[in-house]
C-alpha cells in the first residue's frame, strides 16, 4: 500500500487551492489521487487547508499523524496543521511569513517560536523565504509554486508526480518560481 | 474515453451534460455553487442563477413537467426555501427528468446548520442518490437523470463538502444534446386542487413502490465475511481504505429508499452490522425497520459508533470500524500547541467594514444608543465578530426583517436590520412588505456590493433592479443611499434616517452602495495605489488595526501602524478612519477605478 499524504495550510487568497491543483494535475498515471478543499467563507482571509493524497487512496482527508508533508504558505497556518504530520517521517516546509489575523489585540508567535514548537514534534523542518523568491520570479502570487519546487527537492514527492508534466502546466513566472524553490531553502 | 481533472461539483455538471440536461437553475451557496458556474459556460442549454432556491426549483420543475431534462442546484439549507414546491412535486411526478442537487455542509464550514437533507427524501417520497467521490458523482448524476425519466419522478442528488469540493481525475463520456420539452397541459395532474391531489397521492405511493423496487441496481455488495458494513456517501471512501476484503460491504448509491430484498440478501449469514453514514441515521433507521418487520434479530450499530455531528474523518470511521471488528486502535495524541485563531475576515477594501463603522457612529448620532442588530446571511455576517459586533442574530436568508419585527414587538426597542443586496432579493422583500404593512419602526441597512460575494462574486439582481426603487415601490417613505467609504456623509445619512424612524415610527431604508473589492480587482488591470503611514503623525492609537481591522494594516514598533504591501489594494477606506490624518495614498489609480467601485 503506497501512499503519499500532504496537507497544505495557508490564508485564504494565498493560492492554497491552486497549489493542490498543481500537484494533483501532475500525478503519475499509475496512481490514484484526490485533493480536498475548503471554500466559501474560508476564502475570506481565514485559515484554509488542502489535503492532497496519492497512491492507494480513496478517502478525501489525511489521517492525523501520517502526512509526509505539512506545508505552510503562511507560518502560523503551517503550524496549525502540524497535527497531520507523521512524527517519524514527516517534513514540515514553511514560508517564513507571518500574516496577522484581522482580529483586535492579537498576540503572535515569531518564526523562531514556530520552528521551536515544530521541532519538538518532528525532525525535519525546512524554511524558505517564498515571498521574496516569488517576487524574484516575477509575481508575489507565485509563492505556491516556490513551495512546490521545495517539495520536489525534499522528500518523496518526485516518486508520485511527473516533474515535466508539472512544469509544462505552468506559465513562465511560475516555472521560474518552482526552480527557485528547488534551490533556495534551508533544512533545520 | 476522456479523462478530466474535476472537482466533485464539476463532475456533477459534466454528468448532467452527458444526460442531456436542457434547463438548469440554482441559487449560489457553498458547497454547491460550482455546478451552475460550470454549466453557465454551455451555450446550447438554458442556465440561470435564480433569485432564490424556490424560484430555481419551480423553474426546473416547470421544464420537467413539459418533458425537458432539468437540474436545480442549491446548498442544503436552500432546500428548506424550496421545500414547499419539493413536497408537492412528488405528488405530480414529471414528464421529462428532474434532478434536485442539494449540497450539505457537515461541520458547518460555511453554514448556519448541518441538516441532513436525506430526510427530505423520506418526507417527500423522493429517492436520494448519494455519491462518495467525484467519479461516482459524475456516474450517479447520469444515472439519476435516466432514473427520473424512467420512473417519471423527481430525484434528489445529495452530497456533502468532501465530495463536492474534492478533486480527482474523472473518466467522462460524451455530452448529449439537450432534451427540451413541448407544451403539455394536464391540469388533471399538475393543478393540485384537493380532488387532483387525492388522486395523485395514490399514484405517488404506487410510484414509490416501483422506485423502491428499482433502486437495487445502484447498490453493490463487495467482499464477504460474517460482519457487514453498510455505507452511504463519503463513508464508503473511508471504509474502503480501512478494511480488508474479509468484511462484507454494502455500498449504497441510493440511500433512500432501501430495498427489502436487497437488505435481506446483504444480511444473510451475517452476525453483526455497522452502518457508516455522515450526519443522521437515515440508512440505519430504514434498516432497523426492515429487520424488525422481517423478524431478523441482528445487532445493528450506527450512530452509537459513528458520531452524529461533523463530517466524517479517518479518526471517526477508524474508531467505529475498530470497535466493530474488535481491532486494536492506535489513538493519536494531538500535539498541544497554542495557536492564535484566524477566523475569516472581511477583505482589504471590503465596503462592509466601512459600512459597519459608519453605522455604529451614525445611529448614535441619530439618538439610538441601544438597539438590536438583526443580521442576515452573507459576507457581512462576519460583522458578528469583534470589533464590529453588529449581528445580534442571523439564522437564515432574509431573517433580518422578520426577526427585527419580533424583537420590536416584544421589547419596544427600535432595531436595525442589516441585509445584503442578494439576500434582499432572495427573501428580504416579503419582510420589507410586512414592515410597511404593519408599521414597524426599523432602520433597514441594505449593504449593496453589487454581487453575491460570499460564494465567489456570483451575479446579483441589484445590477438590474434598483433597491431604492423597490423600497419606494413597496411604500417605504424614507429611502436614501450612501457611499460607505465617505465616512462623514454616511454618518449624516444614517443619523438622519435614525431620527426619522424614531419620530415617524415607520421603516426607513438606506442603501450602502459600493462594489465588492474582489470584484473590482478581478476587473481591473494595472498597478494599484497603496496606503502610506506618516510615522510622524501616527500616534500608535491602534484604531486602524484594532477597531477598523483591515488585514493590510499591521502593528510595527511603538504600536505604530504598518501597511502590509502585499495585501493593501489602495482603496483608501482607512484614510478617514485615522483621527490623526496619518494615512495617505501613494500612486495613481488605474483607469476606470472609481467607476468600478461605484457603478
Amino acid at each position: 500500500m503506497v501512499k503519499l499524504n500532504i496537507v497544505i495550510g495557508g490564508v485564504g487568497g494565498q493560492g492554497v487551492i491552486t497549489m493542490g491543483k498543481m500537484l494533483i494535475r501532475a500525478v503519475k498515471p499509475c496512481y490514484r489521487a484526490i485533493s480536498s478543499e475548503t471554500h466559501g467563507l474560508a476564502q475570506r482571509g481565514g485559515g484554509v487547508n488542502v489535503h492532497v493524497r496519492m497512491g492507494d487512496v480513496y478517502a478525501p482527508l489525511v489521517p492525523l499523524g501520517t502526512a509526509d508533508y505539512v506545508v505552510g504558505l503562511e507560518a502560523i497556518e503551517g503550524l496549525r496543521n502540524i497535527k497531520y504530520a507523521s512524527s517519524t517521517s514527516g517534513i514540515f516546509i514553511m514560508n517564513t511569513k507571518i500574516q496577522r489575523p484581522a482580529i483586535p489585540k492579537v498576540s503572535l508567535p515569531t518564526i523562531d517560536d514556530i520552528i521551536r514548537l515544530v521541532k519538538e514534534y518532528i525532525k525535519t523542518v525546512v524554511v524558505i523565504d517564498a515571498e521574496d523568491l516569488a517576487l524574484k520570479a516575477g509575481n508575489l502570487k507565485a509563492v505556491n509554486s516556490v513551495l512546490v519546487g521545495t517539495m520536489l527537492s525534499v522528500g518523496k514527492l518526485r516518486d508520485f508526480v511527473d516533474e515535466s508534466v508539472l512544469l509544462n502546466s505552468l506559465n513562465e513566472v511560475n516555472r521560474k518560481a518552482v526552480y527557485l524553490g528547488m534551490d533556495n531553502y534551508s533544512v533545520l | 474515453m476522456e479523462r478530466l481533472l474535476l472537482l466533485g461539483n464539476e463532475s456533477i455538471a459534466r454528468g448532467a451534460l452527458e444526460a442531456g440536461v436542457a434547463v438548469a437553475a440554482g441559487y449560489p451557496g457553498t458547497p454547491s455553487t460550482e455546478v451552475i458556474e460550470t454549466l453557465l459556460k454551455e451555450r446550447d442549454r438554458y442556465v440561470e442563477w435564480s433569485v432564490n432556491e424556490k424560484v430555481a426549483f419551480e423553474t426546473a420543475y416547470g421544464a420537467a413537467i413539459s418533458g425537458a431534462y432539468s437540474l436545480v442546484t442549491m446548498k442544503h439549507v436552500g432546500l428548506n426555501v424550496a421545500s414547499d414546491a419539493l413536497i408537492s412535486s412528488s405528488y405530480t411526478g414529471v414528464e421529462g427528468a428532474m434532478v434536485i442537487f442539494s449540497a450539505g455542509d457537515p461541520s458547518m464550514w460555511s453554514s448556519q446548520n448541518e441538516q441532513d437533507n436525506r430526510y427530505y427524501g423520506l418526507m417527500a417520497l423522493i429517492p436520494v442518490f448519494e455519491p462518495f467521490d467525484p467519479q461516482s458523482a459524475h456516474d450517479l448524476t447520469v444515472k439519476a437523470f435516466e432514473f427520473s425519466a424512467k420512473v417519471k419522478h423527481p430525484v434528489l442528488l445529495v452530497s456533502n463538502t468532501r465530495v463536492n469540493h474534492s478533486r480527482t481525475w474523472v473518466n467522462v463520456g460524451v455530452k448529449k444534446a439537450p432534451v427540451w420539452g413541448k407544451l403539455n397541459k394536464k391540469p388533471q395532474v399538475y393543478s393540485l386542487v384537493p380532488s387532483v391531489a387525492r388522486a395523485n397521492r395514490e399514484k405517488q405511493l404506487k410510484r414509490w413502490e416501483l422506485i423502491t423496487e428499482e433502486v437495487k441496481e445502484f447498490n453493490v455488495i463487495e467482499g464477504d465475511g460474517k460482519k457487514l458494513i453498510i455505507t452511504a456517501g463519503v463513508g464508503y471512501a473511508y471504509v474502503k481504505e480501512l478494511v480488508e476484503d474479509n468484511v462484507r460491504i454494502l455500498r449504497l448509491g441510493v440511500s433512500v429508499p432501501l430495498n427489502k430484498e436487497q437488505i435481506l440478501k446483504a444480511v444473510d449469514g451475517v452476525d453483526e452490522v455497522l452502518v457508516v453514514e455522515e450526519l443522521e441515521p437515515i440508512v440505519e433507521t430504514q434498516l432497523k425497520n426492515i429487520l424488525f418487520d422481517e423478524d431478523v434479530r441482528l445487532k445493528v450499530h450506527g450512530k452509537d459508533y459513528v458520531p452524529r455531528t461533523g463530517e466524517l474523518t479517518f479518526e471517526k470511521v477508524g474508531r467505529a470500524v475498530a470497535k466493530f471488528l474488535g481491532l486494536q486502535l492506535l489513538e493519536f495524541k494531538e500535539p498541544e500547541i497554542k495557536i492564535p485563531d484566524r477566523p475569516p475576515a472581511l477583505c482589504p477594501g471590503c465596503p462592509h467594514r466601512s459600512s459597519f463603522i459608519d453605522l455604529k457612529r451614525g445611529i448614535v448620532k441619530g439618538g439610538l444608543n441601544v438597539t438590536f442588530f438583526s443580521g442576515d446571511i452573507g459576507c457581512y455576517s462576519l460583522g458578528v465578530l469583534p470589533p464590529f459586533n453588529v449581528q445580534d442574530s442571523l439564522i437564515e436568508m432574509g431573517s433580518s426583517l422578520g426577526i427585527a419585527n419580533g424583537v420590536f414587538r416584544a421589547t419596544n426597542t427600535i432595531p436595525v436590520a442589516v441585509i445584503g443586496d442578494s439576500t434582499f432579493f432572495h427573501n428580504g422583500l416579503s419582510g420589507l412588505a410586512n414592515a410597511v404593512y404593519n408599521n414597524l419602526p426599523v432602520l433597514i441597512v441594505v449593504l449593496d456590493n453589487r454581487v453575491t460575494a460570499m460564494t465567489g462574486q456570483n451575479p446579483s439582481p441589484s445590477r438590474e433592479i434598483e433597491i431604492e426603487e423597490v423600497a419606494k415601490g413597496l411604500g417605504v417613505e424614507f429611502v436614501k443611499w450612501f457611499d460607505p467609504f465617505d465616512l462623514k456623509k454616511s454618518i449624516d445619512v444614517i443619523s438622519e434616517a435614525t431620527k426619522w424612524v424614531k419620530e415617524k415610527r415607520k421603516p426607513a431604508v438606506i442603501v450602502a452602495k459600493r462594489a465588492c473589492a474582489l470584484d473590482v480587482l478581478d476587473k481591473i488591470n494595472g498597478d494599484l495605489p497603496i496606503a502610506v503611514v506618516d510615522e510622524k503623525k501616527c500616534t500608535g492609537c491602534s484604531i486602524c488595526y484594532d477597531f477598523f481591522t483591515c488585514p493590510a494594516i499591521t502593528v510595527g514598533d511603538n504600536k505604530k501602524a504598518v501597511i502590509d504591501t502585499s495585501l493593501c489594494i489602495g482603496c483608501g477606506a482607512c484614510i478617514p478612519v485615522c483621527p490623526h490624518n496619518a494615512i495617505t495614498l501613494k500612486g495613481e489609480t488605474p483607469k476606470g477605478w472609481d467607476e468600478l467601485w461605484l457603478s
